[in-house]
Parts: structure tokens; C-alpha cells; sequence
């Protein structure tokens, strides 16, 4: 799996996008051109960094749109949008979409670049997110079931002795599955095993 | 004073009245002169003229002329009489007008036998018979007289120190009569200053002779018929001569020498001798007994003068006596045709009075329509910038558009120069788009100035076509700013229709604005609208169809009108002033609509002749 990032330019007008990926390119990223959203949209979507260069309007579905369809799939490529005019009432609907940013045409060269930075280090953040968390599914998806049952317990700030009660078992057994938790979690205390819930989203105790 | 001559007569030997009314009466006019003189000529018109209206028979006459002044008569008399003899053998002549003393004396010898029965009207012409000859019985006669001491007399006043008189005449038997009648004048007007008589000089002698006369003389022409050398002359010829080679004034006794170039003088008229011949006749043919008191009638003498003569003289026509006739006075046009002038002038006065009228009421009417013109196009100009205000967004767009990519091209660039590598090729194709964005920017920029500037309208033939490809970039910039989905459908061939460029464009980005306002709130399906040029029966269709929720019937007369807007921001003039630039191109501007329905404004344009021909789709 490459790692260079890849930024995808949609814009409608083929001089605009073919201009935006020559300075892309002499920047030194890889970028791909679209002409459309449903262009985007139907093209596999490569597992890289990038981040996405989006015109505000576009012919059929608009960029407001492509931006809501993509949250909807959970792809969390970050966005900077590109604007022939700008209105309030788009860029506050962008911003609040979570847009890195939004930018008028025509548009400087360090404040685009630096766009794409900010939004390149969003996704590297995201990406970093995602990927611890999909490492801690991995370690939960080996605990036994016994074990997860007592994981939810310690999670919810019960005794070992309250725990050997309602599951029926020896307070020895708890402790030796709870070390076996700890252990394949990589976590250190209760207070570590309550933060990785979180991010598993399993139940806590409200 | 005037002397008269006279004679007359006539006779009845043995009188023949006419029987029946019905019978044709004859009359033989036997000029003993050349019948085709003036004098004659006016005498027998006249004659003529006056016997029509004294007697309702049919009158038919007949003419000889003896030409006794310049065919001597003594050789040809017997032929002659056999001649006519032959010819009047079987033609009875009831009545012989006898022309000159010699036609009388002709009459004496020959008329018995020659036309037996027939009475005599003696005309003793020229004025030239001074003794009343001895007229046959039962003849009259019409003399007039030449009046040589009236003419004197009429000189005299005219030229009161003329210090020499000359008399012209000739040396045939008249001329010497004439010559003999103004001698016996003469003695008795105890004339003071010379008299000279230049009688019978042949011309080339006589001119130089009248030329040597000084300015002050009186020169009084009688007649000259002939010269000494027994040359014959038309009288009125020499007279010409004279007139034309004397310093001095010239005068003469006869009518018609008055008009040739005669000062003036005392003549009996023609008109008045023909009156009294005919007169004569009339009672000839009635038959019955001459009236003693009417055989021998004489016309009056009266002055008459030739005002084209006088001027030529420097004569004063004030000292002529009172009631002298003068001729050919150059009435002033003005005066002899007042009325008509008058009539003319008013006529010219008017129809000036009117066109200028006319002029000044349309010229009003073109300020004013130039004035209404020009409030107009003010109106559809602000109409312009409200709806470029509309589209500002997409009228940045289409700027912004080429002008980021010029940058982004710009930028790039600058980074491939700073690469440090050899990458010619990608700058070149970097030019050249920048090249093409620069141009496509100021396109728009300058469809914006056509659109917005202040111009004149222009009346130019162009394509409707080219119209809707010109806006279709900003009318569908503004269709994706708003969400719309834009069809947009031109003709085959080419539209060209005959008006201002600028102003049609007008009315297609209102008809778009309107129908694009018409779809905002509609779900979006439904939200799209269409432009189309088609060529319809009467011309260009522009047409744009909206799916929007329809106009109400008892909106849709009232659309074009000024004011009235059923949008809540709505000045109400777009519509309206889109009517009023479509009307001012010869077209009309109509709508079709329902609740519910798609509502279509189609304009239809006049074509020109262009694009009949070159239209592959005749309607």
C-alpha cells in the first residue's frame, strides 16, 4: 500500500482542473482530475492519504452534495473546497460540513497549497485514528467470550468479587481472565480498559 | 381735319329679292387688291363673323381677286372676264362684295354680265378713295377714311418740336391717292415745319434715306405698293424697312400698320368696317330698296398707338389725346392675370402654410419619439444592470473561471522553472492555455460592456442563433448557481433577424431570470428550464419554457404590463419593457401558461430576406 497522498481535483471546466493538477504536480503531489461528481463517485477510490479539491458548483449534483453523500459513506476524505464566487450561505453550509477549507477563484498558489496541507495532515490524523482503532478491534476480536463478558464488567467499574458473583465463577478465574484482558489490550489499568471502550463504543456505565 | 372719301353704291337695276329663305345665298368677294393683305384678311373675319349673326341663311362664298395693284389690268381683262365668265355661267351670285376701286370699276364694265342680277356692297379699302365714286343703283357702300391730318395731328402732340415731317409712299394708283389725300391734309393744317414726300424711293434707296433723317423729325408711311422702277411691295413690308432703319418716330394712318412697329395714328378699325360690311350684305340679301340714309357708311377714326413703339421712341403716351387706344401695352403679368395670380399665390401661400406646418408637427413628433426613444433604451439600460446585478454570481464565475486557471497555470509554471528541469514542452501548452483563458476572460468581460454599456441602438442584421450562444455560458453559470437544469436548443441554419443586438440579448436573459425565478421553490425534478430558437410561421421563435407552478389566468394579460410583478421583489418591467424591445423590432411577445402547466413565453421576430434564403428548413 503506497503511502504518497493522492489529491483528487473535481471541477467541471477542463482548463481550471487541468491547471490546478499542473501546479499539483510541479508541487511535487499526485493528482487525479474529475469532471463531475458522479465522475468522482464512479471511480474506486483508492486506500491513500489525500484529500479532495472540490468545485462548489458543478453540473448535476453540486459539491455540497458529493460533500453530504461522502459523510453519509463514511469516507472521511477531507475537503477544500473551490469557488468561482463565493457566497456566505455556501461557505457557512461547507465549513459546517467539515470543510479543511474555502477558497475563491482565482486562488494563490501558497494559500491553495497550504490548504492541501492542512487538509493532508486532517486525513493523517484521521487516518492514524482510524488505524489505531481498527488495531484495537483486531486485540478485542481475540479476547474469549468469557473474557469480554468480564471486560464489560471491569468497564463498568465493578469489583473483581461483584463480577465472580454475577458470572457465576471463582474471584480467581476473574482475576486470571482480567491479566489475560489487560494483556491482549495492551492496557496498563481500569482507567486505560474504560478509554478503549470509548473507542470500541461498547457499552459503559452511565 | 379728316377727310373722307366715300363711295358707295350700289344699284338695282333690277332689283331680285331672294325668293325662298331656304335658298343658299351666295356672295362673291372680288378683291381688287391681293386678298391675303392683312388688312383684307382682319376685314373679311370680321365680315364673316358679323354676317353669321345677321342673317340665319346659309351663306356661301366665293372670292376672285383681280390683283390690280401689281398685275396690270389692262392686258388680262378680256381673259379674265372669259374666265369668269366660264365659272359663273351656271352660279348665281346673289350678292358681290366689291374690294377697292378697281373691283367697283370692274363690277361697272363686267358685273351685268357676269353675274347678272346681283346687287353690289362697294368696300372702299385702304381708305385710299377720297371722292365718292358714282355708284350703280341700288348699291351701298362701306368706305373708311385716311385720316392723314388725325395722324399729323397725333404726331404733333407726341413730338411737339419736330421741326421736319417726311411722308412715305409709294407710286402705284393707291399710293398716289393716298399721297394726293395727305397733300390736300397738309395745306390745311397750316402745317409750319418742312414737309418732305419721299414717294416710290426703291428700298435699298429709301432706307439709307429714313436712317439720315435726325431723331426729331415726323415720319408719317402711308402706303407704298410700288416704287418708281414699278417694283411691287407688300405695304406692310416697307413700313418694317423704315421702321427699323428711322431714328425718328414713325407713324401710319391704317390699322394694321399699328403693331409693326408705328408709333401710331388716326386709322378706322377692321372690326368696325367688317361690322358695317356685313351689315350692307345682310340687307342685300334680304332684298327690298337700299335705305337712303345707310348706302354709304364710313367706320369712325379714332387714335390708336403702339406702346412697344412709343418706349422705343421715348414718346410720352400722356400727351395723346384722351381715349387714344394703346396697344400692346405690356400689362404687368400681374395685372392682366391678378386673379389667377392671386389664386396661384394663395394656393403656394397655403400649401406652404401647410407643409410647414407639417414639417414643424413632425419634426415635434420625431423630438418627441426621439425623446421617448431615448427614455426607452435609459429604461431597458437599467433594466440591464438590475439583472446583471442578478447574475453577478455568474458573471464572476465566468470570470473567475479562466482567470484561476491562468494562476494555477501561472503558478505551476513558476514551479516547473524552479524544478530545474527541462520541461519545455508543458511550459509551451502552459502558454498557450493561459493565452486561451485570457481571452475567454475578456470575452465575457466584453459581452458584459456590449450588455451594460451605454450605447446606441443599433439596427444591424444578425443571427438569433449567435444571440443565444453569446449568453448561453452565463445562463448556464447562473443555472448551476441556482440549481437548474438548463436545455438549451438552437435552429438548423441561420435566424437573421433585422434590429439592435444588444436588446434582444436583453429579453432573452429576462425571459431566462423570470423562468428561473418561476422554478426556484418547485421540488427539484421539477426545477429545470428551456431555451430554444425555432423558426416559426411568422418568423424567429425565441422560446423559454419553465416547469414552475404556472401563471394564473388573471395574471397573464396583465404580465406586460408596466408595474405589475407577481414577484415579491419585482419592479414589474422587465416583462414589460421586453414587450416594448420586441414590439420596436417588429415582433410580438406572448405567453402560454396554466396552473399546474409548464408556462412557455415564446418572441417572435421578423425575418429578414437573408435568412429565408438560407434557411434549410422553410416553414
Amino acid at each position: 500500500m503506497s503511502t504518497a497522498p493522492l489529491i483528487h481535483v473535481v471541477d467541471d471546466d477542463s482548463a481550471m482542473r487541468t491547471a490546478l493538477l499542473r501546479l499539483l504536480d510541479a508541487a511535487g503531489f499526485e493528482a487525479r482530475g474529475y469532471s463531475s461528481t458522479g465522475d468522482f463517485l464512479v471511480q474506486p477510490l483508492p486506500d491513500r492519504p489525500g484529500c479532495l479539491l472540490l468545485d462548489l458548483r458543478l453540473p448535476g449534483p453540486s459539491g455540497l452534495e458529493l460533500q453530504a453523500a461522502l459523510e453519509r459513506q463514511g469516507i472521511m476524505l477531507p475537503i477544500v473546497f473551490l469557488t468561482g464566487h463565493a457566497d456566505v450561505a455556501s461557505s457557512v453550509r461547507a465549513m459546517k460540513a467539515g470543510a479543511v477549507d474555502f477558497l475563491t477563484k482565482p486562488v494563490k498558489r501558497d494559500t491553495l497549497l497550504d490548504a492541501v496541507q492542512r487538509a493532508l495532515a486532517r486525513d493523517a490524523t484521521q487516518r492514524a485514528a482510524r488505524e489505531g482503532a481498527d488495531r484495537l478491534h483486531v486485540r478485542f476480536a481475540s479476547l474469549t467470550p468469557r473474557q469480554r463478558e468480564v471486560f464489560d464488567r471491569i468497564v463498568a467499574g465493578k469489583l473483581n468479587k461483584q463480577i465472580a458473583d454475577e458470572l457465576g465463577i471463582a474471584e480467581r478465574t476473574v482475576k486470571r481472565e482480567r491479566e489475560q484482558v489487560m494483556a491482549k489490550l495492551d492496557a496498563n489499568s481500569a482507567a486505560d480498559l474504560g478509554r478503549l471502550a470509548e473507542l470500541l463504543q461498547r457499552p459503559t456505565a452511565r | 381735319m379728316a377727310h373722307a372719301l366715300i363711295t358707295a353704291l350700289v344699284l338695282c337695276s333690277f332689283a331680285v329679292p331672294l325668293r325662298a329663305a331656304e335658298e343658299e345665298a351666295r356672295v362673291l368677294m372680288l378683291y381688287g387688291l391681293d386678298p391675303y393683305l392683312p388688312p383684307m384678311l382682319a376685314m373679311d373675319k370680321a365680315m364673316r363673323a358679323n354676317l353669321a349673326s345677321e342673317t340665319d341663311r346659309r351663306i356661301t362664298f366665293f372670292s376672285e381677286a383681280l390683283d390690280s395693284q401689281r398685275f396690270a389690268m389692262e392686258g388680262l381683262e378680256p381673259e379674265t372676264v372669259a374666265l369668269l365668265a366660264k365659272k359663273y355661267s351656271t352660279l348665281r351670285i346673289h350678292v358681290v362684295v366689291a374690294v377697292s376701286r378697281t373691283a367697283l370699276d370692274f363690277f361697272e364694265r363686267h358685273g351685268e354680265q357676269l353675274w347678272p342680277g346681283a346687287r353690289v356692297v362697294f368696300v372702299g379699302f385702304l381708305g385710299y378713295e377720297f371722292r365718292p365714286p358714282a355708284l350703280p343703283p341700288g348699291a351701298s357702300a362701306v368706305l373708311s377714311i385716311l385720316d392723314v391730318a388725325g395722324t399729323i395731328d397725333i404726331a404733333r402732340r407726341l413730338q411737339p418740336g419736330a421741326d421736319r415731317i417726311v411722308v412715305v409712299s409709294g407710286v402705284a394708283e393707291v399710293d398716289r391717292r393716298a399721297e394726293q389725300q395727305a397733300r390736300e391734309a397738309l395745306a390745311k393744317l397750316d402745317e409750319r415745319a418742312p414737309v418732305e414726300f419721299l414717294s416710290g424711293l426703291p428700298l435699298p434707296e429709301l432706307e439709307p434715306r429714313v436712317a439720315a433723317e435726325p431723331p426729331d423729325s415726323i415720319v408719317i408711311y402711308l402706303a407704298q405698293f410700288r416704287d418708281r422702277d414699278g417694283r411691287p411691295y407688300e405695304p406692310h413690308d416697307v413700313l418694317r424697312t423704315v421702321v427699323k432703319a428711322s431714328r425718328a418716330p414713325v407713324y401710319g394712318a391704317v390699322e394694321t400698320l399699328i403693331g409693326l412697329g408705328a408709333v401710331g395714328g388716326s386709322v378706322a378699325s377692321y372690326e368696325s368696317r367688317g361690322r358695317l360690311i356685313g351689315e350692307q350684305v345682310g340687307r342685300a340679301l334680304a332684298g327690298g330698296p337700299p335705305d337712303p340714309s345707310r348706302t354709304v357708311l364710313a367706320a369712325p377714326n379714332r387714335c390708336v398707338a403702339d406702346a412697344r413703339a412709343l418706349q422705343r421712341w421715348s414718346l410720352d403716351a400722356g400727351r395723346l389725346p384722351n381715349g387714344c387706344e394703346i396697344r400692346f401695352k405690356e400689362v404687368p403679368i400681374w395685372r392682366q392675370y391678378w386673379w389667377q395670380i392671386a389664386l396661384t399665390l394663395a394656393i403656394v401661400a397655403g400649401q406652404a402654410m401647410l407643409i410647414g406646418a407639417l414639417l414643424s408637427q413632425r419634426r415635434r413628433r420625431r423630438l418627441a419619439e426621439q425623446a421617448e426613444q431615448a427614455q426607452r433604451a435609459e429604461l431597458a439600460r437599467a433594466s440591464r444592470l438590475t439583472m446583471a446585478g442578478e447574475l453577478t454570481g455568474a458573471i464572476a464565475h465566468e470570470i473567475n473561471q479562466p482567470l484561476g486557471a491562468i494562476l494555477s497555470n501561472a503558478d505551476a509554471a513558476d514551479l516547473m522553472l524552479d524544478s530545474g528541469m527541462d520541461r519545455r514542452d508543458e511550459l509551451r501548452a502552459i502558454l498557450a492555455d493561459i493565452r486561451r483563458d485570457d481571452v475567454r476572460a475578456s470575452e465575457v468581460i466584453q459581452r458584459l460592456r456590449d450588455l451594460l454599456g451605454q450605447q446606441k441602438l443599433e439596427r444591424k442584421e444578425f443571427d438569433l442563433n449567435e444571440v443565444v450562444s453569446e449568453l448561453e455560458s452565463i445562463i448556464r453559470a447562473e443555472a448551476r448557481r441556482r440549481g437548474v437544469g438548463l436545455e438549451v436548443r438552437r435552429a438548423p441554419g441561420t435566424l437573421a433577424i433585422m434590429g439592435d443586438r444588444v436588446q434582444i440579448q436583453q429579453v432573452l436573459l429576462n425571459l431566462v431570470l423570470n423562468a428561473m425565478d418561476a422554478v426556484a421553490e418547485v421540488p427539484e425534478a421539477r426545477r429545470t428550464i428551456a431555451v430554444s430558437v425555432a423558426k416559426g410561421e411568422n418568423g424567429a421563435v425565441l422560446a423559454v419554457r419553465d416547469r414552475g407552478r404556472g401563471i394564473a389566468p388573471e395574471h397573464r394579460t396583465k404580465l406586460f404590463e408596466s408595474f405589475f410583478s407577481t414577484k415579491p421583489t419585482g419592479m414589474g418591467l422587465g416583462l414589460s419593457i421586453t414587450r416594448t424591445i420586441v414590439e420596436a423590432h417588429g415582433g410580438r411577445i406572448w405567453v402560454e401558461s396554466g396552473p399546474g402547466e409548464d408556462t412557455v413565453f415564446q418572441a417572435e421576430l421578423p425575418l429578414t430576406m437573408a435568412s429565408g434564403a438560407s434557411s434549410p428548413h422553410p416553414a
